[in-house]
């Protein structure tokens, strides 16, 4: 089945949607019930293919998006789903993004209860402190930008006082990143020491469901003046399948991981560092080759307007890989470990014009170390509070083909999306 | 304190309406009107909708809940915007800490991502949500960042222009303001531009008594380049409903502060 007869729906919607400004029309105040939402056809095409794939396009979907909000007593209960056609997986997908309760308890204590899309930290497209199911699938397709983050099921406290304030998240069945499969993309396996597309497509072995395999991530803020600082804590697992079980699967590592961050005014922009000490906690002295080493990452930003309309924002962020020479001297396949420094530049501009209608950007991650690049220029255009448009491109390269965006060279691809708010 | 002694009885003796004497001190009459165009009350409310009509005359429209919390008259000021139209900009919030002596501090909520983000200082006269409202209209633009000196005094209006100091930094070479002897609100607003034209102009249209504060009700901004407009509309306004410091911290960006948003029954 194709996915038109779900464009069938625009007209209806067309119709249904088309109201002049009543003079005397605020709308609701309870805002019961009020539904709304998109229709977005979207299509990505390589640049050139991928010989270990037959399918050409990255994106190729029809997506209907629906949301809605209730609040019954104290409480507000939020529902966003999306249903889409994807033609590439040639079937359709449905998937609820937020489905939560959320009421406050004893005045102070902000709950929030269901599945939910969460984010914190200070980088710009980077997460150090930020351990949240992520959807890279999605991101190197062409979707949208929201489709980065990915939905968990999650309970979420937040507790906020002036003096310092706590969020606590606890994902009682740990949610993996979306990561590569050799679906969409094929990706580089060091035990192949090439780029493979398995079929079936990679499965990775997820930790048992009981209760010690949760998550749990903690957040202590406080802004001083214009300061922003915050401290983190997580525990669970690596969210990318980097660690091989006794069978050679792929799966995910333990990780206890501890950070900072800080964001503030500096000069004409705003300064971000943060910091994160990610511990492998079944590989200690990093002597294991199938398990990742401890890690400190490290990010600092600094973003300004440049000129009236045009915004530029720069990261430095580094890798530093702990008993790195453990890890050498142990991996059967020492050539294709990181190196004990990855630095990664990233350099985003944005230009926006006409009253934001029209919205240039460039995000560039660029690997000194790694020699390998990743480019997503993009250009959108709101015609009317209904119909948006937006083109980009997601562009790898690199020198080795074993570094993270080299592999995805072949998946070097155009996209095209046109949306329909109602 | 003085001055903010003197701002005081300024914004007491505004409320009752009483001013027979003819200002001559440019400073004078442009504080008055800074309290009278944005520190009604120690706090207020309002719902503001927008109309933005391009130059071929296709409109948007944007639906926002305004809460605003004077930390001190003429002084720092906190401001969160609730959006509720069009469904794309729905649940996003947008928070200032707006400061006298620094600048302002300012985070924009994207619930699609569940992102705080901040926005640097420089970016602030750049189109508010599409509109032809800045950034720096929704808080107000501080009266020491430019210069003031007297065009004339009509039987209405104090006229003034207004020079800025740091010209690097705003896209005018000075604006002139017109602003009403009885209420102190600006009522016109002229911008210039390099060339020496004058390419946008603010009017207000509806003014009301609330609760005593004279109040506009209905304002255009004109971009007299492109022809573009966006009118403005505010309703269902309130003073001194006793916002808490509380209301303008990251917790409303996440979880708009319903209590505080509902609309008023009158």
């Amino acid at each position: 089945m194709k996915p038109w007869p779900l464009l069938l729906l625009l007209p209806i919607t067309l119709l249904a949607q088309n109201d002049p400004w009543d003079d005397e029309d605020w709308g609701d105040d309870d805002e019961a019930a009020a539904w709304a939402g998109f229709i977005e056809a979207g299509l990505g095409t390589r640049l050139h293919s991928d010989p270990l794939l037959d399918e050409r396009n990255t994106l190729e979907e029809v997506r209907w998006r629906i949301e809605s909000e209730w609040q019954p007593g104290a409480a507000t209960v939020s529902f966003k789903a999306d249903a889409a056609y994807d033609g590439i997986e040639a079937g359709w997908d449905a998937e609820i993004r937020d489905l939560t309760a959320a009421f406050t308890l004893a005045e102070d204590y902000d709950i929030k209860l269901g599945r939910q899309v969460q984010t914190w930290g200070t980088g710009d497209l980077l997460f150090l402190n930020d351990l949240f199911p992520k959807d890279f699938v999605s991101f190197f397709a062409g979707r949208d930008d929201e489709y980065l983050k990915a939905a968990g099921n999650a309970i979420r406290v937040t507790r906020f006082s002036e003096m310092i304030s706590v969020d606590f998240a606890w994902t009682p069945v740990f949610e993996p990143d979306v990561y590569l499969t050799g679906e969409r993309y094929s990706f580089f396996s060091p035990l192949a020491g090439e780029n493979i597309a398995p079929r079936p497509p990679l499965t990775a072995v997820e930790p048992d469901e009981k209760p010690a395999n949760g998550e749990f991530a903690l957040r202590l803020f406080r802004t001083f003046e214009s300061r922003e600082i915050a401290l983190y804590a997580y525990r669970g697992f690596f969210k990318q399948p980097t660690a091989l079980t006794a069978n050679l699967e792929p799966t995910f590592a333990p990780l206890t991981a501890i950070g900072a961050s800080l964001r503030q005014p500096l000069g004409p922009g705003l300064l971000n560092v943060e910091g994160s000490y990610y511990r492998s906690r079944d590989d200690r002295d990093g002597s294991d080759p199938f398990v990742p080493n401890d890690q400190l990452r490290m990010l600092a930003g600094y973003e300004w307007e440049a000129r009236p309309n045009f915004t530029v924002g720069l990261q430095y962020y580094l890798e530093w890989t702990g008993d790195h020479s453990r890890l050498i001297d142990n991996s059967p396949s020492p050539e294709f470990e990181p190196d004990e420094f990855r630095h990664l530049l990233t350099n985003r501009l944005t230009y926006r014009a006409g009253r934001d209608k029209h919205t240039l950007s460039l995000f560039t991650f660029f690997s000194p170390s790694d020699s390998d690049f990743y480019l997503r220029p993009s250009y959108s255009y709101r015609h009317s509070d209904e119909w948006s448009l937006t083109a980009g491109g997601n562009l790898f390269g690199g020198s080795d083909a074993h570094t993270f965006f080299s592999q995805l060279q072949d998946a070097s691809n155009l996209y095209l999306r046109v949306r329909y708010h109602y | 304190m003085p001055r903010n002694l003197m701002l005081a009885l300024a914004a007491l003796s505004l409320s009752t309406g009483i001013h027979a004497e003819v200002l001559t001190d440019a400073d004078e009459v442009i504080a008055r009107a800074d309290l009278a165009a944005y520190y009604g009350g120690t706090d207020g409310r309002s719902e503001v909708r927008m109309i933005i009509t391009d130059a071929q005359d296709r409109q948007q429209r944007r639906q926002f809940t305004v809460l605003r919390r004077d930390v001190e008259d003429a002084g720092d000021q906190q401001f969160l915007v609730v959006f509720s139209q069009p469904s794309d900009v729905r649940n996003t919030v947008f928070l200032v800490d707006k400061h006298i002596d620094r600048d302002d501090d300012r985070w924009l909520y994207l619930p699609g991502l569940d992102l705080v983000k901040r926005i640097s200082a420089g970016d602030k006269r750049t189109s508010f949500v599409g509109a032809h409202y800045f950034y720096e209209d929704v808080s107000g633009r501080r009266p020491s960042d430019d210069s003031h000196e007297f065009v004339e005094t009509t039987d209405a209006f104090y006229v003034l222009r207004h020079t800025p100091i740091d010209p690097q930094s705003v896209e005018f070479t000075s604006y002139i303001t017109w602003i009403d002897r009885n209420t102190f609100l600006p009522m016109k607003i002229e911008y210039t531009n390099p060339a020496g034209n004058v390419y946008r102009r603010v009017e207000v249209f509806g003014v009301e008594n609330v609760d005593g504060h004279p109040t506009v009700t209905t304002s255009r901004v004109s971009d007299l380049l492109t022809g573009g407009r966006t009118d403005m509309q505010f309703r269902y306004i309130q003073y001194d409903v006793g916002l808490p410091e509380s209301v303008f911290t990251e917790r409303s960006l996440r979880n708009p502060p319903r209590e505080w948003l509902q609309r008023p029954e009158n």
